[in-house]
């Protein structure tokens, strides 16, 4: 996985800072580099990376659109299922969920918990978000987005 | 469509099932791990069918000889800690399962909502009354591990302290603690064994975590301000020797209410409307409110309306006597100064001194601030006009009428404070007694003094 490719590289910066008389001309120098992405920019960024536009994600997602299009411009926040819709809706390798769960402040898939072992192996086996519900709903489990969650 | 029964057969062999007790599983299903450290596990769970979240954390019974959160929290019952549901046990494992606190722990609150020191002061007291509870057990509990993550706040603003695993209950006769538990900045000298941690170790954790609301940062930093008379609460709480730190949590709330009177007043003032509406409204109906629309301060038993200005003097020095234990106004017919009226400030109101000498640190015109009880630079020896009385009185007592600094400046951008004062004080009836605009004397401040408390203490009713 490697969809930082257009960013500068950390050695670069480690080597930019060795280099720089101070901190915080340093600091100024290299703002973009260092600050936090937030979880829009980065569902946008692996959107444009992916070549697609957000409204088949969404849409692939199962996600109401409007809330969608929030997502992607950051005026509403998702929950850890949200986010995990949005993991089907961009067809995500286990690696890539486990990263837009981190990027969304959100626990990561623990194969110790029954509900998220059965995702990590619907992720692996690139099923749709329909046919992971199924599977949850077979196994008596929550489906996804199916009530209250964090 | 993928074979779903397939599925469902593979990720069935895939999983440990036998890892947790039983019954826990077939109660709750595990929607999230939300920690996983040390050999304990946090998770997020939902009792199957229904709708009830509930924080489950199973411990490995190889590293947890003896698990501490299920026996203490069975037997605290307080709005401040999340309330015990469920315990399992297997050989290996103890899942204890508590009621899911749903709010921001406190970094991400402060992160997002840039609290007042007013607000911290409200959340430090808060804190307080639930370490009052813990350690006035029978058998006092320590919770030992005080810090952000683990102070939560609900949206209707309580504030929760979670994660008691680490508590334990004081033994007078043991001497010191054998492991270091707890979170390193948090966790004051003692826990690291040099002596048996008691209360005191959670009020060293209270003072990091104090500064940490104030600074964002645990430690000390000399570039960033934080307001003295809290500043002097962390340094007392955080002191190295135990016995240097206040000895309770009842002498930190009583210190947090003392820094700043504002929360008290206000919660006090909010209390009183509070108990007025419900009054009004459930048990005296139309009558009550018909009484409380029509308060009348200048009424008999508010500030008493009969009586000559000498002996309005006589008797208004006599009510600050017998309320406040002062002589300071025996001397009626000497002139008020501003000396005089700081006196009253730190010796019959108990304020800070710092916050009643502190002095504007910016040039310009005068204004008032959170930093400085008053708000212009006069001289001690000034002789104190009956307006400026009468603002030292309504902040006393009403100090949110007059804290709104920044946006009740006059054309002029002076002494705004002191023209709310007034116009307030004229529609309550302080001004009773006391009709010469300048130089007054320190039986007209009394005066003052003692028709705030009257109608203070009548709008309290």
């Amino acid at each position: 996985m490697n969809e930082q490719t257009n960013q500068i590289r950390t050695s670069t910066l480690f080597r930019r800072l060795f280099k720089t008389s101070s901190i915080k001309e340093y600091m100024e120098k290299n703002a973009d580099e260092m600050r936090l992405q937030s979880f829009s920019e980065y569902i946008t960024g692996l959107c444009k990376k992916k070549g697609e536009v957000p409204e088949r994600i969404i849409r692939r997602a199962n996600i109401e659109r409007s809330f969608g299009h929030q997502l992607f411009k950051g005026t509403k926040k998702p929950s850890r299922d949200t986010v995990l819709q949005l993991a089907f809706g961009f067809e995500a390798d286990v690696d890539t969920a486990q990263k837009l769960l981190k990027h969304a402040g959100m626990s990561a898939l623990y194969p110790r918990v029954k509900r998220d072992t059965a995702i990590l192996y619907c992720l692996h086996n690139h099923f749709t978000i329909v046919e992971t519900q199924n599977v949850l709903h077979e196994m008596e489990l929550p489906l996804i987005g199916g009530g209250k969650s964090k | 469509m993928s074979d779903v029964k397939t599925a469902v057969n593979e990720i069935e062999n895939a999983f440990d099932a036998s890892r947790y007790p039983a019954g826990f599983p077939e109660k709750y299903d595990q929607l999230e791990c939300l920690a996983d450290s040390h050999g304990t596990e946090t998770f997020l769970v939902k009792q199957k069918g229904s709708e009830h979240l509930f924080v489950a954390k199973c411990y490995d019974k190889n590293l947890y000889s003896f698990v501490h959160e299920s026996n203490i929290l069975k037997s605290l019952h307080h709005g401040g800690l999340p309330a015990f549901a469920d315990e399992f046990q297997s050989d290996s494992t103890v899942c204890i399962v508590r009621e899911y606190i749903e709010g921001k722990p406190i970094n991400q609150y402060i992160t997002e909502n840039n609290p007042t020191n007013q607000d911290i002061i409200g959340i430090g007291i808060q804190l307080c009354n639930i370490l009052i509870h813990l350690h006035g057990q029978e058998k006092p509990v320590i919770h030992r591990d005080i810090k952000p993550q683990n102070v939560i706040v609900k949206d209707d603003g309580q504030i929760v302290l979670i994660d008691f695993d680490i508590s334990r209950v004081y033994h007078s006769e043991a001497e010191a603690d054998t492991q270091f538990f707890g979170t390193r900045e948090y966790a004051p000298p003692e826990q690291y064994g040099f002596s048996q941690t008691d209360s005191r170790t959670d009020i060293y954790s209270f003072g990091v975590l104090l500064r940490y609301m104030l600074t964002g940062s645990e430690k000390e930093n000399p570039n960033v301000h934080v307001y003295k008379p809290l500043e002097r609460i962390i340094r007392k709480c955080t002191a190295f020797a135990p016995k240097g730190r206040f000895n309770n949590a009842a002498a930190v709330k009583k210190a947090l209410l003392a820094a700043n009177p504002k929360s008290q007043r206000i919660r006090k003032a909010l209390i009183a409307l509070c108990s007025v509406a419900v009054i009004t409204l459930c048990v005296f109906g139309g009558i009550k409110w018909y009484q409380y629309a029509t308060f009348d301060p200048f009424a008999e038993e508010t500030i008493p309306a009969v009586l000559t200005d000498a002996e309005r003097v006589t008797d208004s020095v006599s009510y600050m006597k017998n309320k406040y234990g002062t002589d300071l106004f025996d001397d009626t017919e000497s002139y008020s100064d501003i000396g005089f009226v700081k006196m009253i400030l730190t010796d019959v109101y108990g304020y800070n001194s710092d916050y009643v000498h502190a002095l504007p640190e910016e040039e310009g015109p005068p204004h008032e601030s959170e930093k400085n009880f008053l708000p212009w630079g006069m001289g001690d020896e000034q002789y104190v006009a009956r307006d400026v009385m009468v603002y030292v009185a309504v902040k006393i007592y009403w100090v949110d009428k007059v804290s709104d600094y920044s946006s009740l400046k006059d054309d002029n951008g002076y002494y705004p404070g002191v023209r709310v004062a007034v116009a307030f004080a004229e529609e309550t009836g302080i001004l009773t007694g006391v009709g010469r605009p300048e130089d007054i004397t320190k039986g007209e401040a009394a005066i003052l003094l003692a028709n705030a408390d009257r109608v203070f203490e009548a709008t309290k009713e």
